[in-house]
């Protein structure tokens, strides 16, 4: 019997030890594996899949291995780890938000002298904002892939129901809120909402803009800062609106509500009247089929304002494949590669010519109203370009969902959120 | 398959003679009770144990609620209906099956080694003259008490260093230490009550470690092995913080992983989420059901660590 | 006793004679272990415990900064409020498994019909994958939707946010870990069972109450079994948290549930502060190192668990 067991076993680790080791199938000398890590939604795989198909047709000699990582977290997390390790991927896709530790770092291959150099793409065909927030002491560290900015969608049903006008190119906060107090609802009647007006992250980049609007600012100095700025009078007031949409107005779902069921999944399934979110939720929205929806600009304060949403490609600087790396970023940012993304919903594209195209504006693709990404971008400013800048959001974030859902103040907010951001100011 | 009876070898008559368990029971406190007495204890014991169970149930009945419904607000067992759908609809969403052939080669990869490795560990520190000895279980002991975070970063350059990330075997190499130090003095414990004699013997006759151990110590510790086996699988099945940092594509994700990439997808689609979790777990109950029913489910094993603490403190 | 002491006569020289050529047989059996244990547990925690000394950021190559992150992290809130977390969950967690260990162990060790379905149904949570674990809870305490608040309110309770809540949501993952007891139970029971069923005998002869029973008889006797499952408690609820964390509240809301593990994950692999981590974890390394140290200097004065 243990004869028989101690065999099995041996046969497994044998087994096992010949399948684990797995390694890449022997690739033909001259091939090249391009390693390319992206961060998006599960829907977004086939777009990003298509578009490494299509880089291999037109060069046999790189095949592309794609790995997609849903949450922010974890994939910053992993290329960390792969840094760490000295096995970073060829290509990453990373917003500019959370890109400082690794150009600090020196981990990044500038694309700024290939961009330069290239006979396919130029900068001048690129949204110079998109540009300028991956350019890091003069230098284009990223080429930008997209260029999108919060914007609501909204649920027409619900509009339709409550007999609600679509919102206005120029709504204001209060038709904001009027707005969505009349979407929310307690459809049942058992003194619980179950229909919220509004869906909104409780984080500074929701936030930003609104404080922009107001005249306010997230720090002291936009190019310099050296310490945060949420308690002038400017920015504190337009916190003070951000939070009450759902201390005050309760057209958010409470904390309890949103751990409940998310407002993701509230819009999805029809029972949530606006969302606000960038271009990132247009591929899941697009498989909704129980009701029509569109999007709208934020609401206007007393200026214009909004913030930007770039992710672009970096070139890992001790990549083995630097080459075919740029290769694949030379091609995904022509005009047919960048259209093939825009085509998936995914990107508000970084090409001016593909942005204004169909492939991006198409009316028959919902959203119908996609102009409004593109009237957003003269309005947009960028968070500071900071190596720590991840540690000072999340310091900020902290406290400011606990006073977006009322369990301390705001003003007790503002000030933890100055005192624990202020290390990682220089 | 091993059951107790069989899996004692004919040497093992004192051995069988020295385990307690008949005389345990007779220990335990039997004063006459009255029936109601009883009725009570099993109304007690049967409410204990429901609290125990009750969110398992719960899962169960949970991931049978049919998808795109309002989440219930009643206790209601099936509002909507029951949707065995959704067990088929895990299988499409997330790549499930392989995920969990994935842990199976893991898991049976890691515990086959760490029968071997802990048994030889815990055979050899068995024997090792007592100085020697209380060390090394003072090491083993020590090792249990290392945070598994602090391994984490190093083990990762470690194993890139050797071109082992995103392969098993950085999942499985803790299997060549006997996985964990735990297991080894499972085996020690087991070794160390029988008695030196029977080893002293086979060596006389000629017998080196490696026979010893085939022929006789293995043979003896069939309870231990087989507890060890399903720990140890357990133990790689449960892993989720290797293979999250140590596994980048995803066809090799195991199960764990798989839960997680679930949960990302939709935080709040619990039916699907439950259904999946119902079927990771499945393998592992039912393993542990299967160890219940060869060792009738009593702490023998740990009881007869026990009498070994208990001897020890008593030499001296 | 049961190691070889017999000694082989001096004929042949020590290390070629048979009793030597079967020690190295055993060591070569023990090698594995000892390779693996230096390979992957010693070295790797050595190393770690070198970068508390350096600033390191995964990208450059560390550089020597002498106790500059143990300054740093010292000064860091977040870092105190983690060892604040830390320690009430580790102590309360640790308490609550070791009393409901008791409780079981006390319920479940009679050797009745039917007692093993019951062992095996409450050692059934202790089994189960963190990750698993952790989702089942996660839906659990939904705050709407979730069994134990249904049940709350068909009851007439309060129904608390658990883990939205940050007044509840340490206590949360405390209730949680309380449940996962099945290992320290059978500990117990077979302790219990090792009690002289004499003592008992003599005591019910001379009338003695339960109560009194358990107050001079079992309670006196398991204690020293007491402590040592508190302590290998609360060793592995101070390193055995993060998956919980991670999966079910990311440390907050705000940092209610920051405890350490989780708080060192993310400070090496979020923000590439691997030297701070790093010194985070030689604290929390050796702060149970001393706990247990002390310990286990007290249980030995007891003359109990010198050798295991």
């Amino acid at each position: 019997m243990l004869r028989i067991a101690s065999c099995l076993a041996v046969c497994v680790v044998l087994f096992g030890a010949c399948i684990a080791p797995a390694a890449p199938p022997a690739a033909e000398p001259e091939r090249v594996l391009l390693s390319l890590l992206i961060s998006g939604d599960p829907t977004d795989d086939a777009a990003y899949q298509a578009l490494a198909d299509a880089f291999t047709a037109a060069n046999p000699d790189v095949r592309v291995e794609l790995l997609n990582i849903p949450s922010a977290g974890d994939f910053r997390r992993r290329l960390a780890a792969d840094f760490a390790a000295g096995t970073p991927p060829d290509l990453f896709l990373i917003n500019y938000r959370r890109y400082g530790p690794f150009v600090a770092g020196g981990a990044i291959e500038p694309v700024g002298p290939y961009l330069a150099r290239s006979e396919r793409i130029d900068a001048v065909e690129f949204y110079p904002q998109a540009l300028d927030a991956f350019t890091w002491q003069d230098t284009l560290m990223c080429l930008p892939q997209n260029v999108s900015s919060p914007v609501v969608y909204y649920n027409k049903r619900l509009f339709d129901a409550a007999a609600l006008a679509y919102p206005a190119d120029d709504w204001t906060w209060d038709d904001f809120v009027a707005t969505a107090r009349a979407l929310t609802a307690d459809l049942d009647g058992d003194g619980v909402v179950d229909q919220y007006g509004l869906g909104i992250e409780p984080s500074i980049v929701r936030a930003a803009p609104f404080l922009w609007m107001n005249g306010g600012d997230v720090v002291d100095d936009p190019e310099r800062p050296t310490k945060l700025a949420l308690d002038s009078p400017a920015a504190r007031d337009a916190l003070a609106w951000f939070t009450g949409l759902q201390t005050e107005q309760h057209v958010v779902p409470d904390a309890v509500a949103e751990a409940a069921e998310s407002s993701v999944s509230r819009f999805l399934r029809g029972g949530l009247g606006m969302f606000v979110d960038s271009r990132r939720a247009t591929p899941e929205f697009r498989q909704i089929d129980s009701f029509d929806w569109d999007v709208a600009p934020l609401p206007a304060g007393k200026a214009r304002a909004s913030i930007l949403h770039a992710d672009a490609w970096c070139m890992a600087a001790t990549g083995a494949h630097k080459d075919a790396a740029w290769r694949f970023v030379e091609f995904a940012n022509t005009r047919a590669g960048q259209e093939l993304l825009a085509r998936s919903g995914r990107t508000v594209p970084s090409r001016i010519d593909v942005a204004e195209s169909p492939a991006f504006l198409d009316p028959q693709a919902q959203p119908a109203n996609s102009q409004v990404f593109l009237a957003a971008i003269p309005a947009m400013r960028s968070l500071p370009k900071l190596a720590t800048w991840l540690d000072v959001e999340s310091a900020i974030d902290a406290e400011l969902e606990q006073a977006f859902y009322g369990q301390i103040t705001l003003d007790e907010a503002i000030q933890a959120a100055t005192e624990r951001s202020a290390e990682f100011f220089p | 398959m091993i059951s107790r009876r069989t899996a004692a070898p004919p040497t093992g008559p004192a051995l069988e003679r020295a385990r307690p368990r008949a005389a345990d029971r007779r220990q335990a406190p039997r004063g006459r009770r009255p029936a109601a007495g009883r009725v009570l204890w099993h109304l007690a014991a049967i409410g204990v144990t429901a609290l125990f169970l009750l969110p398992l149930l719960w899962m169960v009945v949970a991931s049978l609620q049919p998808a795109g419904m309002p989440p219930a607000r009643t206790l209601t067992a099936f509002p909507y209906g029951v949707a065995w759908a959704n067990y088929a609809e895990i299988f499409r969403v997330i790549p499930l099956a392989r995920q969990l052939g994935n842990s199976l080669l893991v898991s049976s990869m890691g515990a086959g080694v760490t029968l071997l490795t802990a048994s030889w560990a815990g055979f050899a520190m068995a024997q090792m003259p007592p100085a020697i000895r209380r060390r090394l279980v003072a090491l083993a002991l020590f090792l249990l008490l290392v945070p598994a975070s602090a391994v984490w970063l190093p083990r990762y350059i470690f194993f890139a260093e050797l071109h082992l990330i995103d392969t098993y075997v950085a999942l499985v190499a803790p299997a060549v230490m006997g996985s964990k130090s735990l297991f080894v003095l499972m085996y020690y414990w087991t070794f160390r009550r029988v008695s030196g004699e029977l080893f002293e013997s086979a060596w006389l006759d000629g017998a080196g470690a490696w026979s010893s151990w085939r022929r006789i110590a293995l043979p003896l510790a069939a309870p231990t092995t087989l507890a060890v086996a399903v720990l140890a699988f357990s133990h790689y099945w449960s892993d989720f913080v290797d293979p999250l940092l140590f596994l980048k594509s995803a066809s090799r994700f195991t199960v764990t992983v798989g839960l997680r990439m679930l949960q990302q997808m939709d935080q709040t689609h619990w039916p699907l989420l439950l259904a999946a979790i119902t079927v990771a777990i499945a393998p592992v109950i039912a393993l542990y059901l299967f160890l219940q029913s060869v060792l009738r489910g009593d702490a023998d094993i740990v009881r007869r660590s026990l009498r070994i603490l208990d001897r020890d403190s008593e030499e001296r | 006793m049961n190691a070889f002491r017999f000694s082989w006569p001096g004929r042949v020289p020590a290390s070629r004679s048979p009793l030597a050529r079967y020690r190295r047989q055993l060591w070569l059996l023990l090698a594995p272990f000892l390779a693996g244990a230096l390979l992957l547990i010693g070295l790797p925690a050595l190393l770690t415990f070198g970068l508390a000394f350096t600033r390191y950021d995964a990208l450059t190559p560390p550089v020597w900064s002498g106790w500059a992150n143990f300054a740093a992290i010292l000064q860091r809130e977040v870092f105190w409020i983690a060892a604040r977390n830390t320690l009430v969950f580790a102590g309360a967690a640790a308490l609550l498994q070791v009393l409901g260990a008791l409780g079981l162990a006390l319920l479940l060790h009679p050797a009745r019909r039917g007692v093993h379905l019951y062992r095996g149904g409450v050692y059934l949570t202790t089994i189960l994958p963190d990750v698993a674990y952790a989702l089942i809870w996660l839906w659990l305490f939904n705050p709407l939707y979730g069994p134990v608040n249904l049940v709350l309110g068909g009851i007439g309770l309060p129904q608390p946010a658990w883990l939205i809540d940050p007044a509840t949501a340490l206590p949360s993952l405390i209730a949680m870990a309380a449940f996962r007891v099945g290992e320290g139970m059978l500990l117990l029971i077979a302790a219990r069972q090792a009690l002289p069923a004499a003592y008992y005998q003599a005591a019910m002869l001379d009338g003695a109450g339960r109560w009194a029973i358990f107050r001079h008889i079992t309670w006196p006797l398991l204690v020293p079994w007491l402590l040592l499952l508190f302590v290998r408690d609360i060793v592995v609820a101070a390193h055995s948290t993060f998956t919980a964390v991670y999966i079910m509240t990311g440390g907050g809301p705000g940092y209610a549930t920051t405890l350490l593990p989780y708080l060192v994950f993310e400070e090496a692999f979020s923000h590439l502060r691997i030297g701070q981590a790093a010194a985070m974890l030689t604290l929390l390394f050796a702060a149970i190192a001393l706990f247990v140290w002390f310990v286990y200097r007290r249980l030995g004065a007891w003359g109990y668990a010198d050798d295991l």
